[in-house]
């Protein structure tokens, strides 16, 4: 029965439940960057307040671990899925809403089964596509599977329900093609729903570790997340660029995740609404 | 890309123009209704066709094939058909049934900490407080941001034998001795644990966050007027309200855990100490693309996988959907 008074025993609870929640979420970051300045024993060991070893580490992780080869690979791949991933999807989505008919939702209702189905499911029979294709260890390998997003065109297709059809009926009125009616007029009022989506696909692109791990045979096409991984394997590593290269390679999520906050949720909130 | 669309009566298209001459009105218009509503099937089509085309051949073609895979074994490049054999030999397998076991300990024990962790954040951020809820929501949510292998680099660093948090408890007296965060059988698994339950917390708090919003906060006045404490009100009001949201989060993390490759293959190092953290994922891609090249074998073990996961998600939807009737 305790009616909560300021600074009552509960609150000095939550407080602190809330501050060290938030600390150990935090501290890894500065733990990272404050990483990349010092020499490799202190690293392992922990050191907290920086160093001087951040350019020898940098140089170590641009020339030895050859980082801006990752890093371009990484980007080439993660944009090159976002550009035909919003654009696949986002025309799926408006079709299955906006053109409904009972065939094409039983296409979709297949399309939702697989929504659950494990990505280690299907590695193998991809694995032997893409080797009868001959493009395995090829970038395309990468970023070909990932384009489709059964998760993505549900996603947006949630937010196309939301688009008055009377505008699109006005528009034909008018004489708009349907698909100038979808570029012209749906489109830039789904601008805050496709930033979402394409924060996704990047995201899942960006991170993806399985696929590319198998698909990737050698250094030139490596994405950021397998030279950290082969790094990891070295029999010696070099603690300070590694940090440089795991600064690098969260970076960029942190940053679109600090500008973009609503966008960045809402796509992860998107299967719940 | 495509053939050219006809265009809708009304616009000046000549297709539709020529289909309708010499016809009366009320033909003409009947037939340019069914014209007309092709035409928007057929848009409706290309509009999914992208899709669909992707789908089938990275998704269908995928899922069919394995049944060819599931029937075979693999010596080398060679393959044979050996019907449910590769069934049979995973009743024997100690590995892969060891692998299953621990994926069924993470979940057991990581996915009930998350998530009561996650509602219990999100309840103190949304009643507990006014001051400093963004920046706290901000800072729980961050680990969200990194990538899976990032988590297995940073806890790998950081729980060496000689590493941080060792030094840090060693000086602290809160151990004797270094923890063998990453060699000793059982530490490993807690290891595991804590970075799982790092990186997702923040993630699911946010799912509740939004649920905690859309609820009226009249019923937690009417609450207080009654008396009811704040534990009280958590565990007869917020929980049971939060139900789906609670069931979403157990559903996505318990196939999350099913999952799981990065950490066991990176932070402990393939499924070590002597795969004491082996999952089933990770046990998958080492038979086919490490150590056996056996596909068949593989692709077997991964219909077990599915079929797990989807057991496992329809038993809690059956606890907690059945639940949410009752009450």
């Amino acid at each position: 029965m305790t009616v909560s008074r300021p600074w009552s025993l509960g609150r000095v609870g939550m407080w602190i439940i809330l501050l060290a929640c938030a600390l150990i979420s935090v501290f890894p970051f500065y733990w990272i960057m404050n990483g990349t300045t010092l020499n490799p024993n202190d690293v392992l060991r922990g050191l907290l307040v920086p160093g001087r070893d951040f350019m020898s580490n940098w140089k170590q992780a641009t020339t030895t671990y050859n980082l801006p080869l990752f890093f371009s690979n990484s980007l080439l791949i993660a944009l090159v899925t976002v550009f035909f991933g919003v654009i696949v999807n986002s025309l799926a989505a408006f079709g299955f809403e906006k053109y409904r008919s009972r065939a094409r939702d039983r296409v979709f209702g297949i399309l939702l089964l697989t929504l659950i189905l494990p990505q280690i499911a299907i590695v193998v029979p991809m694995f032997k596509l893409f080797s009868f294709m001959k493009l395995l260890n090829t970038r395309a390998a990468i970023a070909l599977p990932s384009i489709m997003s059964v998760f993505i065109i549900f996603f947006l297709r949630q937010n196309f329900k939301l688009f008055p059809t009377e505008i699109m009926e006005a528009a034909r009125v008018d004489g708009a093609s349907e698909l100038a009616i979808f570029i012209r007029i749906v489109s830039p009022s789904m601008r805050a729903s496709f930033a979402s989506a394409a924060i996704y696909i990047f995201l899942a692109q960006w991170n993806s570790y399985l696929w590319p791990l198998i698909t990737i045979l050698n250094d030139a096409i490596k994405t950021l997340p397998i030279a950290m991984a082969s790094i990891m394997y070295a029999y010696t590593i070099q603690y300070g660029a590694l940090m440089v290269i795991v600064c690098v390679s969260t970076l960029p999520v942190l940053i679109l995740f600090l500008t973009m906050q609503k966008q960045f949720v809402a796509g992860l909130l998107g299967s719940v609404k | 890309m495509t053939k050219p669309l006809p265009s809708p009566p009304g616009s000046p298209g000549q297709g539709t123009e020529a289909f309708l001459q010499g016809q009366t009105h009320q033909e003409r218009t009947v037939a340019a209704r069914g014209a007309y509503e092709r035409y928007l099937n057929r848009f409706g089509w290309f509009c999914v066709a992208p899709s669909v085309l992707f789908f089938s051949v990275f998704m269908a073609y995928p899922i069919i094939s394995s049944l060819y895979y599931v029937t075979r074994r693999w010596k080398g490049t060679v393959n044979t058909f050996i019907g449910l054999g590769n069934f049979v030999r995973m009743a024997r397998d100690n590995v892969f049934q060891a692998a299953l076991g621990h994926n069924f300990i993470f979940m057991v024990i990581q996915v009930p900490i998350m998530v009561f962790l996650a509602l219990l954040l999100a309840v103190l951020l949304n009643q507990g407080i006014r001051r400093f809820r963004g920046a706290l929501r901000l800072a729980i949510f961050l680990p969200s941001v990194t990538s899976l292998v990032v988590v297995s680099v940073l806890f790998r660093v950081l729980l060496q034998t000689n590493g941080f948090l060792n030094n840090v408890m060693l000086s602290a007296h809160l151990i004797p001795a270094p923890i063998g965060w990453l060699s000793d059988a059982f530490w490993a698994k807690v290891t595991i644990i804590l970075a799982i339950t790092w990186r997702w917390t923040g993630y699911n708090m946010v799912f509740f966050l939004v649920g905690l919003q859309s609820l009226d906060p009249q019923i937690f006045e009417a609450a207080e007027v009654d008396g009811a404490s704040k534990v009280r009100q958590f565990f007869t009001i917020t929980v049971p309200l939060l139900v789906p949201i609670i069931l979403f989060s157990a559903v996505t993390s318990t196939s999350g855990t099913m999952q799981l490759i990065e950490e066991p293959n990176i932070l402990t190092f393939q499924g070590g100490p002597s795969n004491a953290t082996m999952t089933a994922a990770l046990y998958i891609y080492r038979q086919a693309f490490f150590v056996n090249f056996d596909f068949g074998y593989a692709t077997s073990m991964s219909y077990i996988v599915v079929l797990i996961s989807g057991i496992l998600a329809f038993i809690q939807l059956r606890l907690l959907g059945g639940e949410r009737r009752a009450s």
